[in-house]
């Protein structure tokens, strides 16, 4: 079952009424979602990975193409969709003066939640997100951290199928990072919920998506799991290997892409560490050669982002 | 949607409009300061020209709906403004709702400090210029303001629909919307002294009605045949096309983009 299904989507922005100047946003996006799944869409700045989401959030009608989400059409059925979805941001805002609590309240109600069980609702979310001992400061007190737990707690609110979270750890200290991503995981875990997210940091992809889409110019260049990702792109395996007396004939071994010396490492840049590495050590033993050292480094995710980004 | 979400709904924008309200001193300055200085002022010009009872209570009756009619009509701009300023405007377009809860919800809370206002100046009226509001009737007095409160829906609805159109540049319309209806409607004098197209022009506007046939009751001949029919049936029809203006504005925010640029 999908929660997503996106076929062609297009966007256009427009803008000036005497001097029209159009920026495209996305061009003919296609991208499928699995219930239950985590997907990150990644991409460098600009790249539309917000006007995406914003999309499939109801928040933005495309110019071209379909979308359907939990079976429901974007643009035709928003009104029964919103009640299923929601959405955080990394750059949270809401209203200055109002409490913590009474946001989370507010946004309740917009959800049809009302008496006791707004009030359990309210309680169970601002206790989740830590938040009680704030709970009656006002938004404009709250520090970075505590405001995108509060936007988190908002996005929860109505207990979505579907939760969209636009840069969630965005700006945050690393222990904040670590309790926010250990959340996610749990609400897939223990909900089944189905989340997208956009991110910049790639340890965040690696660690908590199935799935990544990588976007660039408004297309979607690549997509799959972290490894998948890492084998499309063709970046390799590197070996790097201390050997006495030298082996010139690594470079040329089947499977080595490329080869680098450095202060007595050789670095060889391989298809497949797993399968090349036992072939090369049998054959250095063979000759006799001395393996002082031996480490094995996949490629990061950050590699691929960078390679993809260019 | 259910009556009761439908009631749950447009009480959030009610509870969260009141609680702003109670928390930032501007407006304390919409609900008393300026208002009192209005009446105040006009008063006393009424004193320095020597005008008589009628011709008082003729002024300052537009003074008062004037003022009821600006803070209730910002009151229901305050259910898009807020979020524009506080760049949260998404949110709530990504809840489950209708453009009829949150200029609904703002409009409750429009009223109840229209009311306040009313009884302030009222008092103020009687207290300090001998004027009676509640000379004409319960009943006028409930007509007057039911005219004033639906011209406050309109104004602050469309208002709503041109910011949801064109972002914060439309903003000064909440501000200056109520002025020009000042200029039109007959405040501070008939509209027959207004060059005759600008007064047919008045005469399309709800609250010269309403305010004519509350002036009838002190003396002054009505300028239209059935006025407070004529009211009612002008304001069903703006608060109508005001209505479905903003639902086209939203709809358009959507496609352009701007309900994301007025957000984080």
């Amino acid at each position: 079952m999908l929660a997503i299904e996106a076929r062609d989507v297009a966007k256009t922005f427009r803008a000036g009424w005497i001097r029209r100047r159009e920026t495209v946003a996305l061009r003919s996006v296609s991208l499928a979602v699995p219930r239950g799944a985590i997907v990150g869409v990644l991409g460098p700045n600009g790249a539309g990975k917000t006007t995406l989401l914003s999309i499939f959030a109801t928040l933005l009608t495309p110019d071209r193409g379909s979308v359907t989400i939990l079976g429901h059409d974007v643009v035709r059925e928003a009104a029964a969709l919103r009640r299923r979805l929601n959405m955080a941001s990394g750059r949270p805002s809401f209203l200055w003066s109002l409490r913590v609590g009474e946001i989370v309240a507010f946004y309740g109600r917009l959800y049809g939640l009302h008496g006791a069980t707004l009030a359990r609702r309210v309680d169970e979310l601002i206790e989740t997100f830590e938040l009680t001992t704030h709970r009656r400061a006002q938004y404009n007190e709250l520090s970075t951290g505590l405001k995108q737990r509060l936007a988190l707690a908002k996005a929860l609110v109505n207990e979505p199928e579907l939760l969209f979270l636009d840069e969630p750890t965005l700006g945050l200290d690393p222990d904040v990072s670590v309790r926010v991503r250990a959340h996610i995981r749990s609400l897939r875990r223990e909900r089944g919920m189905t989340i997208v997210l956009t991110t910049h940091y790639m340890r965040e992809a690696e660690e908590l998506c199935d799935e990544i889409a990588f976007i660039k110019d408004g297309r979607i260049l690549a997509r799959g799991t972290a490894d998948d990702l890492k084998r499309q792109i063709g970046l390799g395996d590197v070996i790097a290997l201390r050997v006495e007396p030298p082996a010139p004939w690594l470079r040329n071994a089947p499977g080595v892409l490329r080869c680098a010396d450095n202060d007595g490492w050789v670095r060889c840049t391989v298809d497949d560490a797993e399968k090349r590495l036992p072939e090369l050590l049998r054959q250095l033993y063979a000759e006799g050669r001395e393996v002082k050292s031996v480490q094995v480094k996949e490629p990061e995710l950050e590699e691929v982002f960078v390679e993809l980004a260019r | 949607m259910s009556w009761r979400a439908e009631a749950v709904a447009i009480w959030a924008f009610a509870v969260r409009n009141l609680l702003m309200a109670t928390r930032n001193v501007f407006f304390f300055f919409e609900l008393l300061f300026w208002p009192i200085v209005g009446v105040v002022s006009i008063g006393l010009m009424t004193r320095f020209l020597e005008l008589r009872s009628e011709a008082t209570a003729f002024v300052l009756l537009g003074t008062i709906a004037l003022s009821v009619v600006q803070v209730c009509q910002l009151e229901v701009a305050y259910a898009v403004l807020f979020d524009v300023w506080s760049k949260s405007i998404k949110h709530q377009f990504l809840a489950p709702i209708g453009v009829r809860h949150l200029t609904l919800g703002s409009w409750i809370v429009g009223m109840a400090r229209g009311v306040v206002i009313f009884l302030i100046l009222a008092v103020l009226g009687w207290w300090a210029f001998g004027v009676n509001v509640i000379a004409p009737g319960v009943g006028a007095l409930l007509a007057f303001l039911a005219g004033c409160f639906l011209t406050a829906w309109i104004i602050g609805v469309g208002v709503c629909a041109l910011i949801t159109l064109f972002g914060n540049r439309a903003e000064a319309f909440a501000w200056a919307s109520a002025n020009l209806v000042l200029l039109l409607a007959g405040i501070y004098y008939p509209i027959s002294v207004l060059p005759t197209p600008v007064a047919a022009v008045a005469s399309l506007i709800p609250l010269t009605h309403f305010l004519d046939a509350y002036r009838a009751h002190y003396g002054f001949a009505s300028e239209f045949s059935h006025p407070v029919v004529i009211g009612f049936g002008l304001a069903a029809a703006y608060a109508l096309l005001a209505h479905l203006a903003l639902m086209a504005a939203v709809r358009h925010a959507r496609s352009s983009g701007l309900l994301l640029k007025m957000s984080e």
